[in-house]
């Protein structure tokens, strides 16, 4: 008896996390259905695949000089992105780079949305802490956010740990916003009054009932964001205030290569498309899951 | 004498508005007993909703009971903390919704909804809370329970929606039950036999429940007792049987009147003329006079006492005073 229960029980539970992939299914769907939302995905896919599998694809260390080898031109034999004016293969640049912007753009954005979360998700449900946070994220929003950064790392002091703090109190007032605007929509539904009625507490609500209405939102602003902080990383090394030489960042090999754009301009250009393709593979994505998290379109 | 379950006393519950404080609900008293079935009838703004509401102590963040007293199983629920009162709602006493298309969270399954009352309340492990929540959608009528658990409200009619609404509510085992227009939603059909399950589940747990409505058809399926609001004043109050065959107030009157008769061909529908007054509103003497046809210079300055025309039956209005005189007189007369 025993065992025929708990396969009945494992059945239904099963049939439980089937109704939950549904929603998970569908918005797959409708997302493959956007090409262009399928390109970004395939780009950042690669690299995440660089950044996992970075020290197995490359034959050189990304910091390692060889001065014989400097300045090769894109497809010289053995280094066919080239080196740079230290000799270093910029494929290996390009690829280590690849983790350090995906890991900075990760952690960055997620600080930044649990910071953003909490104060949003406070603000819009009482009433009374309104006023003051959205004053306090007011404040934030008077710097322009790369002069806040800015700030905030000569605060600091220079390091990708820096930059990382920073982007992320850059995110927290847009986050912030937007997650106080959805709970302002969503805690006056009727399904928010009959949890209550039901007699659930406010942080019982609050965290599985209201958040959870406001993913949506939050999965875009998280996606567009991670092109925003790889972006603003790789900005804010080329001013020389994050990532410190030898290391890979993409912003400063740009700034190594200014000096060299007549010699080897595919010093500045490799890392510069290399930045370009996962911003806008990050941007397109992040287009995509809105229209395909947006129940009121109809991609047919 | 029937156990008493919730007394209300004198109930007023106020609104800040960008007009000052406005009552929406002026000093309204009844009582549910075990096992009864009390309906508050009146057309929409009267303040039905709001009663039921304060009962809950689920006001709106700008609305607040500024006088009067809830006792419910002997508690007073107005002074009570907002943690003990947690404790009641959902396990003690429980409410249902107009719109069942709304009162479902939409990305939840109905089994993830069914489990919260039974885990908050209960402190059931989330495989026990399941089979009970399986039960409980058993004993609501709706067929595949199990399948059902795991779908969404979306996936569900309204009428199964309005189901589960009402087996999340009884998961506990309430002994109060309040029902805002819990059909009001609904066709018809549906709406007969949603009728019918809080009937039999009223009876099959002895709960009280307290039914807001503003259809008389639904007062005359379901009452044993009938509370009539207007303006957010209890005007009359009676058995189901005495308001029917015998209604005081014009208003309630004019309530019956409104309601089409298919029977009769001939049957012209009257309506009550006007609209309810603002909640801003100043007026004095009673709060229906502008509409009510018999209203006399004492309706529009003196607002009306509480007439009793029998054991169960009271009503607010001036002409009660005239009658209960005219008959007093009669049986004087008869005497001598």
């Amino acid at each position: 008896m025993p065992a025929s229960e708990a396969v009945a029980t494992q059945s239904k539970l099963g049939k439980q996390t089937e109704g939950k992939q549904k929603v998970i299914v569908v918005t797959l769907k409708k997302l493959l259905k956007n090409r262009l939302a399928v390109f970004g995905l395939f780009i950042i896919f690669i690299q995440i695949l660089m950044a996992v599998f970075a020290p197995w694809i490359t034959h050189y260390s990304p910091v390692t000089q060889s001065l014989v080898n400097s300045e090769l031109p894109v497809g010289s034999e053995n280094h066919w992105l080239g080196t740079d004016n230290y000799g270093r293969d910029m494929w290996s640049r390009i690829v280590f780079g690849a983790r350090i912007s995906l890991v900075v753009g990760l952690v960055s954005v997620i600080l930044g949305l649990t910071g953003g979360i909490a104060l949003g998700l406070i603000s819009g449900y009482f009433r009374k802490l309104d006023g003051w946070i959205m004053r306090f994220v007011d404040l934030l929003f008077a710097f322009p956010g790369i002069l806040l950064a800015m700030l905030i790392i000569a605060m600091l002091g220079t390091s990708l740990v820096n930059v990382m703090i920073a982007i992320s109190i850059w995110s927290i007032p847009t986050c912030a916003r937007i997650v106080r605007g959805s709970v302002l929509s969503v805690k006056k539904q009727e399904y928010i009054v009959a949890m209550k009625s039901l007699g659930a507490g406010n942080s019982r609500i609050l965290i599985k009932h209201i958040l959870p209405n406001c993913m949506a939102p939050i999965i875009v602003f998280a996606t567009m964001r991670m092109a925003t902080a790889i972006l603003s990383t790789s900005a804010l090394s080329f001013l020389g205030l994050g990532a410190q030489p030898p290391t890979p960042e993409w912003g400063a090999m740009i700034a190594a290569g200014q000096d060299y754009m007549w010699t080897s301009p595919h010093m500045t250009i490799v890392p510069g498309i290399a930045i370009m393709l996962v911003v806008f593979a990050f941007n397109v994505l992040g287009d995509g899951l809105r229209d395909a998290l947006d129940p009121n379109m109809d991609l047919g | 004498m029937a156990e008493l379950l919730l007394d209300v006393n004198n109930l007023v519950t106020k609104f800040k508005t960008a007009d000052g404080k406005l009552s929406a609900v002026r000093g309204v008293s009844f009582s549910v007993n075990k096992g009864e079935t009390v309906c508050i009838v009146g057309e929409s703004g009267c303040g039905k909703s709001i009663t039921s509401l304060s009962i809950m102590n689920l006001l709106p963040n700008n609305g607040e009971i500024s006088e009067g007293s809830v006792r419910f199983l002997g508690q007073e629920l107005t002074k009570m903390r907002q943690d003990e009162l947690r404790k009641l709602r959902g396990n003690k006493m429980a409410m249902i919704f107009q719109e069942p298309m709304t009162a479902l969270n939409p990305v939840f399954t109905v089994g993830f909804q069914i489990r919260e009352p039974l885990k908050i309340h209960k402190r059931l492990s989330q495989r026990e809370a399941h089979r009970k929540g399986i039960e409980l959608l058993k004993q609501v009528g709706i067929p595949y329970p199990e399948k059902r658990m795991s779908q969404y409200s979306h996936e569900l009619s309204g009428g199964m929606r309005q189901r589960v609404m009402i087996a999340i509510a009884l998961a506990c085992r309430p002994s109060l039950l309040i029902a805002d227009e819990p059909t009001t939603a609904l066709d018809v059909t549906i709406q007969a036999q949603i009728l019918d399950l809080i009937d039999d589940l009223k009876e099959e747990l002895g709960m009280g429940v307290i039914m807001v409505t503003h259809d008389m058809g639904v007062v005359a399926e379901v009452a044993d007792r009938v509370m009539v609001m207007y303006a957010g004043e209890k005007i009359e109050e009676a058995d189901v049987e005495s308001l029917f065959s015998n209604p005081q107030h014009p208003y309630t009157k004019g309530l019956l009147k409104s309601v089409p008769n298919v029977d009769d061909r001939n049957h012209q529908l009257e309506a009550i003329p006007g609209t309810l007054p603002n909640l801003n509103e100043v007026i004095t003497g009673c709060r229906f006079h502008n509409r009510c046809e018999f209203a006399t210079e004492k309706c529009r300055t003196q607002s009306p006492k509480t007439f009793t025309v029998n054991d169960e039956h009271t009503v607010r209005c001036w002409l009660q005073e005239v009658e209960q005189h005219d008959e007093s007189a009669a049986t004087a007369s008869s005497n001598q």
